[in-house]
């Protein structure tokens, strides 16, 4: 491209941002002494055990692993009395080896294990003891910018429009199993009531800071308990200032509503498995502004410019956008958007 | 640069933001001819086209001159430095006492820290921080002898660490101080494709510095941005035979450096220091980061909003950066100033720069004046310095010329360029609030000019940029001006914000109440930037 051309359209000079990305590599993250079900290159299905996490665990000093043990390796033996729990008597027991002095090792060891499942088919990549296990998930996803919660799976409903909010009395049993699409925002309440009555993920285009911290709270609260109810997810597509679910994303999610899809944290995303479904490219011209006072507002791209004052006294690249039928308006460059 | 090139393109590809620049050699000389600065996730290329296009708009015989045709972008050199996502070391030893020092060197090397000890972490908790993904490299330490806290530890604390280097083989180990001696436990290791050092432990300022060199080779290589602005920064000193100092701010972190230009034959000094948590939204405890806004914000925003507006920006660095957005993005830049001045107390008790360098995407939209008040409300130092602002954020790519003959030589062309004057500041220390305390006589060329001085405020006086004038200050009672007395006579340069003769508190004390602390900040605010209101 000339100069030239360069200058008179100037749409490269918008932050673009993929619509839907794939290949997505999912991590799920261990801690010493969770074991790991999978191998490198186990092909899994949604809902096949990648780890079994230990809820409890222990650090115990013993004697006699096998040699050419390593870190990370599984250890089998038996503890002396009163050493798991309150038995009395020596019992056997498993363990991950942790490091070794001397001639003894350290291993950790629990009783109390939960089954970690797959939320996506795919292929395992990476399996690190302790560390995690890296799974390149079939399909393809829609990205967020946070994820909240628990790595999930559910039947995706879109629960009300693009700028909608969700309020708690709108939730009810019926949405069980489901994971719904809200609109612009939600708050703490309404998230802890739809994880009550078994809704597996919310998707939202915003979540304020308060909201967040609230919600989280109570997960922490929830995941300390004995009894843990079915994973629950938050997908959190933009960031925590109110605004609604972009038009091209809210076109996917609304092709792929009645679809089983699936909610992961690393990377934030959805991802769903239906080749079958082709999703059109996006209009390479039309704009999203991402931030300042027109967030949300969506137009089509009428070329750059220049350097515009701006309020406070600053001067920015502006770039021209038409919103619905007004004449164009300048905005800084910075703050608009385009989905490619 | 290798070539001799006709023009080239100077880039800055920070975390957040890319400014690129054309320095082209005119006249004889090298010259700034184009600069501008766009989020990062733009592509370089795209930026380089539209200032290419810029060029030829603006002055097409320039251009022509320079050879700034179609092809330039793909043909000209670039003078790049690249800026990458700040580090997480975990910084481990036998006893909490003797993770302080090392944590403080990894800290003032750029490394955002992830400290333990055997004191305070049982094996699994110490296991868990250092095979977390999120760190990149693990420090354990001890003392140069070991302490007797830590001598019982060190056995265990050695073979864990091994342990992870054995899960981890990608995991750049250093081993500090005494826990060098250990270094064959990990040699025998094997099959690890991680670096693995040994440095000394920060007892003697020497040893601290060696240290915390270490830890910047591991962290950042030669085209780091700050690295190389240490360099230009020295340079500078160098061809302005003058005591520079750079207050950078950036996405990730900041940097404060001090130069001292070469005498009698001893060459120049430059004392340094990068703080991950002085980006402008680099402290990663959130509650903090949020009281630190709201210290220096303008805006009436609750906490909950003012949270919501820091995660705004942390997600999009350059957005919002109009209106309201550009004092939050002040605000967050004072803040972060703030963190890095806290983090570098040693530099307070050096004599005052002749030249104080503002520079940093931090900066890069706000007004000259807002930028001074910015400077002069964090770095309270009684004496008088000159303000500039590393407008085209060439003192990245400038520092990263290996060569210093040819790098003094293309910092020499550029100097009237390469920074925007913003004025120069005089600041007393020693003065009463509320009371006249004495007046400034300013002896310019276009004429003498008088002003009376009352304490608490700060005293604007138009100097344009590109003038000098002679400041003749006369106190009603002794103050500290550099040294004691009541009468001083300055040399002052001009700029954006004129002469800034800052009457206020040395330190700066400020309400604890946020509504009347904001009705203050704001009336100061409102004197250096025209509508800065929103």
């Amino acid at each position: 491209m000339t100069a030239v051309r360069a200058a008179a359209d100037g749409l490269e000079l918008v932050s673009a941002r993929p619509l839907l990305e794939a290949p997505i590599d999912v991590r799920f993250h261990m801690a010493p002494g969770d074991r790991i079900l999978v191998a490198p290159g186990d092909e899994v299905l949604p809902g096949a055990p990648l780890a079994e996490r230990l809820r409890d665990p222990r650090l115990e000093d013993v004697a006699g692993a096998p040699s050419g043990a390593r870190p990370g390796g599984r250890w089998t033996g038996e503890l002396g009395p009163g050493t798991l729990g309150l038995r009395r008597r020596a019992a056997s027991a498993t363990g991950e080896l942790l490091f070794e002095v001397g001639d003894r090792w350290r291993v950790v060891v629990g009783e109390h294990h939960e089954v970690l499942p797959s939320p996506v088919a795919g292929v395992v990549r990476e399996v690190d003891p302790g560390i995690g296990v890296l799974l390149r998930a079939n399909g393809r996803g829609i990205g967020g910018t946070a994820a909240l919660g628990g790595a999930t799976r559910g039947v995706l409903t879109i629960a009300g429009g693009p700028d909608w909010e969700l309020r708690p009395g709108a939730v009810d049993v019926g949405a069980a199993g489901r994971i719904l699409v809200v609109g612009s925002r939600v708050d703490a309440e309404t998230l802890t009531r739809a994880r009550a009555m078994g809704v597996r993920g919310i998707v939202v285009a915003t979540l304020p800071g308060k909201e967040r911290r609230d919600f989280l709270a109570s997960e922490a609260r929830q995941r300390a308990s004995l009894h843990r109810g079915q994973p629950f997810g938050v997908l959190v597509l933009d960031g925590a200032l109110r605004r609604p679910i972009a038009s091209p994303v809210m076109a996917v999610l609304e092709a792929i509503a009645g679809l089983e899809v699936a909610l992961v944290a690393d990377p934030p995303a959805l991802v769903f498995d239906e080749p079958s479904i082709a999703i059109p490219a996006p209009d390479p011209g039309w704009i999203r502004v991402r931030s300042g006072p027109l967030a949300g507002q969506e137009g089509r791209w009428g070329g750059l410019a220049g350097l515009r004052r701006f309020g406070a006294g600053t001067h920015l690249e502006a770039g021209l956008v038409r919103i619905a039928d007004e004449p164009p308006v300048a905005l800084p460059l910075n703050d608009l958007e385009r989905y490619g | 640069m290798t070539s001799d090139p006709r023009a080239f393109f100077a880039l800055d590809e920070g975390a957040a933001t890319t400014s690129a620049a054309i320095i082209a050699r005119l006249g004889g000389r090298w010259r700034l001819l184009a600069s501008t600065a766009f989020p990062a996730v733009i592509s370089t290329d795209a930026i380089l086209e539209l200032l290419v296009a810029r060029l030829r708009a603006g002055d097409p015989s320039i251009a022509d001159a320079v050879g700034a045709g179609d092809g330039a972008v793909g043909e000209w050199a670039r003078l790049a430095v690249r800026g990458r996502p700040t580090g997480r070391l975990a910084v481990v030893a036998g006893a909490e006492r003797a993770v302080a020092p090392f944590a403080a060197a990894a800290t003032r090397a750029g490394w955002r820290v992830a400290p333990g000890s055997a004191e305070r972490l049982d094996p699994l908790a110490m296991t868990t921080l250092l095979v977390d993904p999120a760190v990149d490299a693990v420090l354990v330490g001890a003392g140069e002898p070991p302490g007797a806290d830590e001598r019982p530890t060190l056995d265990d604390l050695a073979a864990l660490v091994a342990a992870v280097a054995v899960r981890r083989p990608e995991l750049p180990i250093v081993l500090a101080g005494a826990m060098g001696e250990r270094a064959a436990q990990f040699e025998l290791l094997g099959d690890r494709t991680g670096a693995l050092l040994r440095a000394p432990a920060p007892g003697a300022p020497s040893s601290e510095t060696a240290l915390r060199s270490a830890l910047l080779d591991l962290r950042a290589p030669a085209d780091d941005p700050r690295r190389a602005i240490v360099q230009s920064i020295g340079t500078l000193a160098d061809v302005l035979d003058r005591r520079v100092e750079v207050l950078e701010v950036g996405a990730t972190g900041g940097l404060r450096a001090h130069a001292l230009p070469g005498a009698g034959g001893d060459p120049g000094v430059v004392r340094w220091a990068i703080v991950a948590a002085a980006g402008l939204t680099g402290e990663e405890r959130e509650d903090v980061a949020v009281d630190d806004l709201m210290a220096w914000s303008t805006m009436p925003l609750d906490r909950h909003r003012m949270r919501d507006r820091l995660r705004e920006l942390r997600t999009v660095p350059w957005g919002d950066c109009a209106g309201d957005g550009a004092l939050l993005r002040l605000a967050a830049a004072r803040a972060a100033l703030t963190r890095l001045v806290d983090a570098t107390p040693d530099f307070g008790a050096m004599p005052a720069p002749d030249l104080v360098v503002a520079a940093g995407g931090a900066w890069a939209v706000a007004p000259g004046p807002a930028i001074a008040l910015a400077v002069i409300d964090v770095v309270r130092r009684p004496g008088a310095s000159q303000l500039a602002f590393d407008h085209a954020h060439l003192l990245g790519p400038l520092g990263s010329i290996e060569d210093p003959g040819e790098r003094r030589a293309i910092v020499r062309d550029l100097i009237d360029e390469l920074l925007a004057p913003v004025g120069s500041v005089v600041m007393p220390q020693g003065l009463h609030a509320g009371r006249p305390v004495g007046r400034v006589v300013l002896h310019a060329i276009r004429g003498t000019s008088e002003l009376e001085l009352t304490a608490g405020g700060i005293e604007l006086v138009d100097l344009p940029p590109g003038e000098t004038a002679v400041a003749e200050f006369e106190f009603r009672d002794a103050v500290r001006l550099g040294a004691r007395g009541r009468h001083f006579a300055i040399d002052v340069a001009g700029g954006l914000g004129g002469l800034l003769v800052d009457l206020r508190e040395v330190p700066l004390r400020l309400p604890d109440r946020h509504d009347r602390r904001r009705e203050i900040l704001a009336s100061w605010q409102a004197g250096l930037w025209g509508g800065g209101d929103g």
